[in-house]
């Protein structure tokens, strides 16, 4: 009896042996034919359409590097490289330097789970209107008789509006750090929600001051939050084009806005230049940001 | 002896609750007091509020002479072990043990030498040699244990207060733990205030034992004084060894709800609830029909179980009006009566051994 309940036993584990390959496959399959098709497929694609010729009217696939030549010789292309890259620079540090305070605020002065979770739901409200509403909103308070310019007159502090609040690359600025600065606050209220109130009131009874602790204790144990939310809004403001389409007066080009005049006029090699480079600038930012932590690690 | 912290009327309320309501406390330098009370007694608050992370709502609080209500907890120079240890996470062993040393506000050590030295000492102090480098997360319980004190002890604290430090650890651990904290308390010649819940852990550490029941002081003094004599009943029910019978003192007896207990000469301590404790080791389990000598009490039980516990047995008996009675009968002793499920017994003990409140 004993001997048949062993082998049963033992046939059991071998076939659920067997069938961990099956499980596996059947599990990762439709996963794996999605990034396929709609992912890996697309990129290559991209990738060779780079390379077709392009002509005024028509596109052939007859392998060509005009385009990218034509790319890397335009002033007009590298210097919407270079602001890309500028933009998104600057808006990484706003957001960072508005949402870590506030997500360090949410996360860890507040002790009371409830007002955390109603102050995160705060920062998420302005998604429940639509992207272009919210960017459209920042005309009528930043333009010539917008609101500011209106109160900042009104109290006195100037005599002329100040134009430069619209339609420059600052207002591009200012509406993207809003729009994104959310996903920065998300991560980093998470990971400072995690640390173990204890473990700052043990270094603050081993004779530590605030800063002290800030800067040893705190600031180490939420960077995989400041990673997370820098990968966020980095490869959101790379891929930006609507923001600066709406509030720099078709001034300020970014990458996107190439990629999106491109299409539009269908220069479709041009465009997939600029999508390439475009995809791998983000590929080095997402490699070096995972570079500074080790998030499988902290999370 | 020196007092290094002095309590008086310390009390703290939350809302209606008074979880710390008048506590009068004085201890010695370089001695180990333990505090023994229930969950809810308020022995994590008043760690607190010596440690200085929350603040009395009144009461003085004299450290090393001085009054500290005011001061910030990183001024207080009070060491704090927390229960779950509190390790840094993100640092290594050494890293965790340096970090008083080199991050606090009042006389950092900059000397990455000197630094490494005291490290060293404190390590090897506390048995961690050889596990500098390991991340926190990779070390045992105990070892983890070892760290929060290590890292403690090395900014050299006057007194050093421990939340349950032993509760995480497993049975085994917590018996050695024991004896090792009292050695390296010794050799620091500081006093530790170890708060714990467990009876045995409070008498086996505490040159002085203090219980606290509901925001108060209920006794306080040496492990064989609170164990043979407790203060009140509600310290011989932390005690978790005596059979505790509510009732009223009448002249010569003890009257409670399962008949008439005659005293000897007891003096009843008017303090709290009237009660009539009997030790579970005093107790002796005879047949009914056994006979009593003048100076025994005797009631009857019905018995229930028994638990073995190698050097006893603990045996359960229901009285009439439902209650239960525990008896522990030692081994070394005598062979014990093999008691038969359901069947009455005569539970017998002497009138002197019995401590009465009133």
């Amino acid at each position: 009896m004993a001997m048949t309940a062993a082998t049963a036993e033992a046939a059991s584990a071998d076939r659920s042996a067997k069938k961990m390959p099956d499980r596996t496959f059947w599990l990762l399959a439709p996963g794996v034919i999605w990034m396929v098709l709609f992912l890996v497929v697309p990129i290559l694609m991209m990738v060779y359409v780079s390379f077709w010729t392009q002509t005024t009217f028509a596109i052939t696939p007859t392998l060509t590097i005009k385009s990218w030549v034509t790319f890397f010789s335009s002033d007009t292309y590298l210097s919407a490289l270079w602001t890309t890259i500028r933009i998104w620079l600057i808006v990484l540090a706003a957001t960072l330097i508005v949402g870590y305070p506030a997500a360090l605020f949410v996360g860890l002065f507040v002790r009371n789970k409830t007002l955390q979770t109603v102050l995160l739901v705060l920062c998420v409200i302005p998604f429940w209107t639509s992207f272009l509403i919210r960017v459209l909103a920042w005309r009528p308070m930043l333009g010539k008789e917008g609101a500011i310019n209106l109160i900042l007159q009104g109290v006195g502090l100037i005599n002329k509006p100040i134009e430069v609040l619209l339609f420059s690359e600052l207002s591009v600025i200012i509406g993207m750090t809003q729009i994104y600065c959310v996903f920065m606050v998300g991560p980093i209220a998470f990971m400072m929600g995690r640390i173990d109130q204890s473990v700052i009131e043990a270094a603050q009874d081993l004779g530590a001051g605030f800063w002290r602790i800030f800067r040893t204790i705190i600031l180490p144990l939420s960077m995989p939050g400041v990673v997370v939310g820098a990968i966020f809004v980095s490869v959101m403001v790379l891929g930006e084009f609507a923001t600066s389409a709406a509030l720099s007066g078709r001034k300020v080009n970014l990458l996107g806005n190439i990629i999106v005049t491109q299409v539009g006029s269908l220069k479709w090699a041009f465009a997939a230049v600029a999508g390439v480079i475009l995809t791998i600038l983000m590929g080095i930012v997402v490699a070096a940001l995972l570079r500074v932590v080790d998030l499988r690690k902290e999370l | 002896m020196a007092a290094v912290l002095q309590l008086s009327q310390v009390t703290k309320a939350y809302g209606a609750l008074r979880a710390l309501d008048g506590i009068d406390i004085s201890l010695p330098d370089n001695a180990y007091i333990s505090l023994l009370g229930p969950s809810g007694s308020g022995k994590t608050i008043l760690l607190r509020v010596i440690a200085g992370f929350e603040a009395p709502d009144s009461g003085s609080i004299l450290f090393k002479g001085e009054r500290v209500e005011a001061v910030p907890p990183h001024r207080r120079n009070i060491g704090f072990v927390f229960q779950n240890f509190a390790l840094f996470p993100h640092l290594s062993v050494a890293r965790n043990i340096a970090f008083g040393l080199e991050n606090r506000e009042l006389n950092p050590i900059t000397d990455s030498a000197v630094v490494r030295a005291k490290v060293k000492d404190i390590v090897a102090l506390v048995g961690l040699t050889g596990l500098e480098d390991r991340g926190v997360a990779q070390i045992s319980g105990g070892q983890r244990q070892r760290v929060a004190l290590a890292r403690t002890l090395i900014t050299e604290p006057s007194l050093v207060l421990l939340d349950e430090p032993l509760g995480a650890l497993d049975a085994n651990l917590r018996t050695r733990m024991r004896a090792e904290l009292r050695a390296i308390r010794e050799r620091c010649g500081v006093t530790f205030l170890h708060v714990t819940g467990s009876e045995t852990e409070a008498l086996a550490m505490g040159d002085t034992v203090l219980v606290l029941d509901r925001g108060r002081i209920a006794q306080a003094d040496d492990a064989d004084t609170v164990y043979n004599r407790p203060r009140s009943a509600a310290v011989a029910r932390f005690l978790n060894c005596y059979n505790l019978f509510e009732g009223q003192l009448s002249k010569d007896d003890f009257v409670s709800p399962v008949g008439k207990f005659p005293l000897q000469g007891q003096q009843a301590d008017a303090r709290g609830q009237p009660a009539y404790a009997i030790r579970y080791d005093r107790i002796s389990i005879r047949p009914l029909v056994a006979s009593v000598t003048a100076e025994e009490v005797r009631i009857e039980g019905t018995f229930i179980a028994d638990e073995y516990s190698g050097a006893a047995i603990n045996s359960f008996f229901s009285l009439d009006d439902g209650r239960v009675i525990e008896v522990e009968s030692h081994l070394s002793q005598a062979a014990p009566q093999a008691c038969v499920p359901h069947g009455r017994y005569a539970l017998v003990w002497k009138r002197q051994n019995a401590l009465v409140y009133a």
